[in-house]
């Protein structure tokens, strides 16, 4: 009954050829973990086509455990013990196809290896046939597995798929159970099993262990029988294991000027429509667009995102590489370069933008990051001044620690006042220079000057590469990891820095009283949104898509098709996905029924009936009115 | 059977560092056992025994250790023979160890701010089914043949509305039926097309990608179902029982919360009550699993 019988033929072939994969979707639910092979070689694969390919991170992907595994084991590790016999020749493969920098002899050793780790366990799960509890949980080992190429699949080759879905459930349905002492019993149907067993296997055999493999563009793991046809069915962009795009938690608070003075935005289209943008990934190009990924993906409410990383394209949580070559290949600068997100607040105050400020104007900026790093179309002018007219009401979080000078406010912290006089003290280090020198605490603790402190190098001899934008220090203490690449992950380890690269002599006791001076002007009296009761994120997304909505009272009357249709674009699909952070789960079909009566406005846009579309918008404010009550 | 030999070792690796932990008492000192069904990867699971009965050990002040055991039956049976002094169980086998053997059901898990939940039938939004009569003929995933939510109280929807006989085959009514093998293959399985319905926990859509959540809908809710349970041998001493309910709920209060990650992922504990088995035992006895 064992299938490495029934595939000896197969696997005869194989000889010494290895593979690990991984898949993800485009959306913000925790990801399930990873078995440690499938995790590795989807990361590898992934990461295999960046370019520059990163051959050392390949190497870790495969070498050491992912944070996205189940189990602290390596890709290496794991494969070596699914396959006993073969497993050391086919992570050998492996690891020989990544010193030597091939990535087509990657694809190929790692598809081999993947087909053959799910050959064993399918195998052992057929010996286990009469034991069904350790059949099954050998099974759901074999589907962790199968993981690794199954969206893939389902793209591209989606009758299969289906042919392949079927057979992992009668897989789990012939493998039969043992009951509770023994009443509820099912038989095991090794027969149905054995078949459903061979269509999955002689399917993987065929895509993922051919005799020869065509020649790869992408490392996508789509199944060989489906590449002649792949541009019908194309592989989307997808994320490795390990992506993280969820917003931080807690989720910083955002201050918009004119809503402290109690103005609504639904009084103010071109600020809304500003704020829609903010979180439209149509906006941008592909990959960004598919994936999901808008502004507020890393400026959660104005801030950073501390969470947010990409295997491959962030160096560490919190920021990415965007002129690399993921978001847009036409912008990629080949340089290994990744940035910590920046925090937005009262960013009209913070010009030039860039961490190098090499950009003066905010709308120029906000164009190069649509254009150019997440290769967006050209924004309209309307797009462009509905940004900025919203980007603008961004202020810093109150502190009221300090005054509008800058100043503190309560003395009665003598480490704090003491920090104070060291943050304004020349230092002979620093050529004569305080902190407080750049750091102005008048103008926002920022000169809006740049500067080369020595924190990164230039690319060449006498390079004015090193050059970078000050910070403010407003609203600091919520921003770590700091540097613009986010090297340095505390406050205290920023003061440290200076205190040793420019030899200020601070010994601990200062240079803890500077940081807490630091931390008690960068503070701020309510950092991060608060949820309770009824004010959950879903309320909090979904008063913010129903204010998006409202825009249509300016765009209807304009017949702003091409507008119109942007944002009803962007808040129909968030609407539909927002369900799934529901806490009142009996209302879905409300929130469903208000998502289509926008898509019946802008079915009504898009055959030029204005009219109906107006009263459809009617009858959509009239059920949001009626449901929203109860929803939350 | 590579794999029981893999269990096996687990087991006795767990003793072993156990033993070590214990080797300055004496065989009279008080320990507590436990016993942990893989629900998943039993090498994750063997991770979440040691950080766990490390906790439950500083807690209780008894050392405390864990083994993995293939299957309910297997920890019912620890339970019997006095292998295991407590162990983690889905409420079904924990009703049947209850009638069998005398254990008693200790604590519910809580999700959502209950220690109960429902089954429910899910069928695509783009179906044209309505009804649990439109699934004759059809196609249904269900989790595993004794799941609760996953299996019999969803089944028993069918026989509240007169479309199956009471502990008959449910293979006369649909055109197939599928074990997928747990909430998440059997839901997928229906919202990727391969099935009509799926026969599942009513927070299964949760583990459906956003975009998929709004694809679906449920047709029929069964009754309510204790959540999962904790349930300790029949004769355990009373001091060590209120010492690991103790140190369980205080896995509710903030600083501990963490641990709960440990112990399959609940939102917490509650203490369990005897009338929340109602439903269950009631099903029990329609399907022949208790007298």
């Amino acid at each position: 009954m064992a299938f490495i019988r029934l595939f000896a033929p197969a696997l005869a072939v194989l000889i010494a050829t290895i593979l690990l994969v991984s898949v993800s979707l485009a959306t913000v639910i925790a990801e399930k973990k990873w078995d440690p092979f499938a995790g590795s070689f989807q990361t590898m694969l992934f990461m295999a086509d960046l370019k520059p390919v990163p051959w050392e991170k390949i190497r870790i992907a495969f070498e050491e455990p992912l944070s996205a595994a189940e189990i602290p084991v390596s890709g290496k590790e794991r494969l070596e013990g699914l396959v006993p016999g073969n497993g050391e020749a086919l992570s050998a493969a492996i690891s020989a196809a990544i010193a030597s920098e091939d990535r087509q002899a990657l694809y190929e050793a790692a598809s081999r290896a993947l087909a053959a780790s799910l050959t064993a366990s399918l195998d052992r799960a057929a010996e286990a046939l009469s034991d069904p509890a350790s059949a099954q949980l050998e099974l759901l080992n074999a589907q962790q597995l199968y993981r690794a190429v199954d969206p893939f699949v389902r793209q591209s080759d989606p009758d299969n798929a289906r042919a392949i879905g079927r057979a992992w459930l009668t897989l789990t349905t012939t493998t039969g159970s043992s009951g509770v002492f023994g009443i509820g019993s099912q038989e095991a149907d090794t027969e149905r099993y054995l078949d459903a067993g061979r269509t999955i296997l002689t399917y993987m055999h065929e895509n993922y262990s051919p005799v020869r493999f065509t020649e790869r563009v992408s490392l996508a793991p789509a199944p060989e029988g489906a590449l002649p046809k792949l541009a019908e069915n194309p592989i989307r962009p997808w994320f490795p294991p390990g992506t993280d795009i969820a917003d931080q938690d807690p989720l910083p608070l955002l201050v918009l000027n004119f809503e402290e003075k109690g103005i609504d935005e639904a009084d103010l289209p071109l600020v809304a429509y500003g704020d829609m943008l903010f979180d439209s990934p149509e906006i941008f190009g592909e990959p960004a667009r598919t994936l999901g990924i808008t502004c507020s993906t890393c400026h959660n409410r104005s801030d950073i995102n501390n969470r947010f990383f990409i295997p491959g394209v962030s160096h560490r949580p919190g920021g990415a590489d965007v002129d690399g070559g993921f978001f847009n290949a036409i912008f990629n600068d080949f340089q290994d370069d990744a940035l910590d997100t920046p925090s937005l607040r009262g960013i009209r105050l913070t010009a030039p933008y860039g961490r190098d400020g090499r950009i003066a104007s905010l709308r120029e900026f906000t164009r190069n990051v649509i254009v150019s790093e997440f290769g967006g179309n050209e924004p309209t002018p309307f797009m462009l001044d509905a940004l900025i007219a919203y980007m603008n009401e961004f202020d810093f979080l109150p502190n009221s620690k300090i005054d509008r000078f800058g100043e503190l406010t309560d003395r009665s912290d003598a480490s704090v006042v003491r920090g104070e006089t060291l943050f304004n003290t020349p230092f002979d280090g620093m050529a004569g220079k305080s902190c407080a020198s750049c750091h102005v605490p008048a103008t926002n603790f920022t000169d809006n000057r740049r500067y080369d402190i020595g924190s990164v190098k230039g690319n060449y001899d006498g390079s004015r590469g090193g050059q970078f934008d000050t910070p403010t220090l407003i609203n600091v203490k919520y921003t770590a990891p700091y540097f613009h690449d986010g090297s340095l992950p505390t406050l205290g380890s920023v003061v440290d820095w200076f205190n040793d690269t420019y030899a200020l002599d601070l010994n601990e006791s200062q240079r803890a009283d500077l940081t807490a001076y630091v931390e008690t002007i960068g503070g701020a009296d309510e950092p991060y949104e608060v949820f309770d009761g009824k004010a959950t994120p879903f309320a909090l997304a979904f008063a913010e898509l129903t204010t998006f909505a409202t825009t249509l009272e300016a765009l209807i009357p304009a017949r702003d098709k091409f507008h119109a249709n942007l944002m009803l674009d962007t808040v129909i699909t968030d609407l539909r996905q927002d369900i799934s952070a529901m806490a009142n789960r009996d209302r879905i079909d409300q929130v469903i029924e208000l998502a289509d009566g926008l898509s019946a406005v802008q079915s009504a846009i898009n055959k030029d009936g204005w009219v109906t579309a107006s009263s459809e918008w009617l009858a959509f404010k009239t059920k949001k009115t009626a449901y929203e009550e109860a929803m939350y | 059977m590579k794999r029981r030999n893999i269990i096996r070792s687990a087991v006795l690796a767990f003793t072993a560092a156990a033993l070590l932990v214990a080797q300055p008492l004496t065989a009279a000192e008080p320990s507590i056992t436990m016993a942990f069904v893989p629900q998943e990867n039993p090498d994750k699971l063997l991770g979440d025994i040691e950080q766990i009965t490390a906790y439950l050990s500083k807690e209780t002040g008894v050392p405390v250790k864990g083994f993995v055991t293939s299957d309910h039956a297997a920890a019912v049976e620890a339970l019997r023979n006095g292998d295991a002094d407590i162990s983690f169980m889905g409420a079904l086998p924990s009703v049947i160890a209850k009638h069998r053997i005398g254990a008693e059901p200790i604590l519910l898990e809580v999700y959502r701010g209950k220690p109960t939940y429902r089954g429910r039938v899910f069928v695509r939004r783009d179906s044209a089914i309505e009804t649990l009569a439109d699934l004759k003929g059809k196609t249904i995933a269900f989790a595993d043949p004794i799941s609760e939510s996953g299996y019999l109280f969803p089944l028993k929807t069918f026989v509240d509305e007169g479309l199956l006989e009471k502990g008959a085959d449910p293979k006369g009514f649909f055109g197939e039926v599928y074990f997928a093998g747990g909430y998440q293959q059997a839901i997928q399985a229906m919202a990727n097309g391969l099935v009509d319905a799926a026969g599942v926990s009513q927070y299964a859509d949760l583990l459906l990608t956003p975009d998929q959540q709004a694809e679906i809908r449920w047709i029929a809710e069964s009754e309510q179902i204790p959540s999962h349970t904790v349930i300790a041998r029949k004769g355990l001493d009373d001091d060590l029982k209120t010492r690991f309910i103790a140190a369980m709920m205080k896995l509710n209060e903030p600083d501990y919360r963490v641990y709960l990650k440990y112990v399959y992922g609940p939102d917490g504990y509650v203490v369990a009550d005897n009338s929340a088995f109602t439903n269950l035992e009631a099903l029990a006895r329609d399907y022949g699993f208790i007298d």
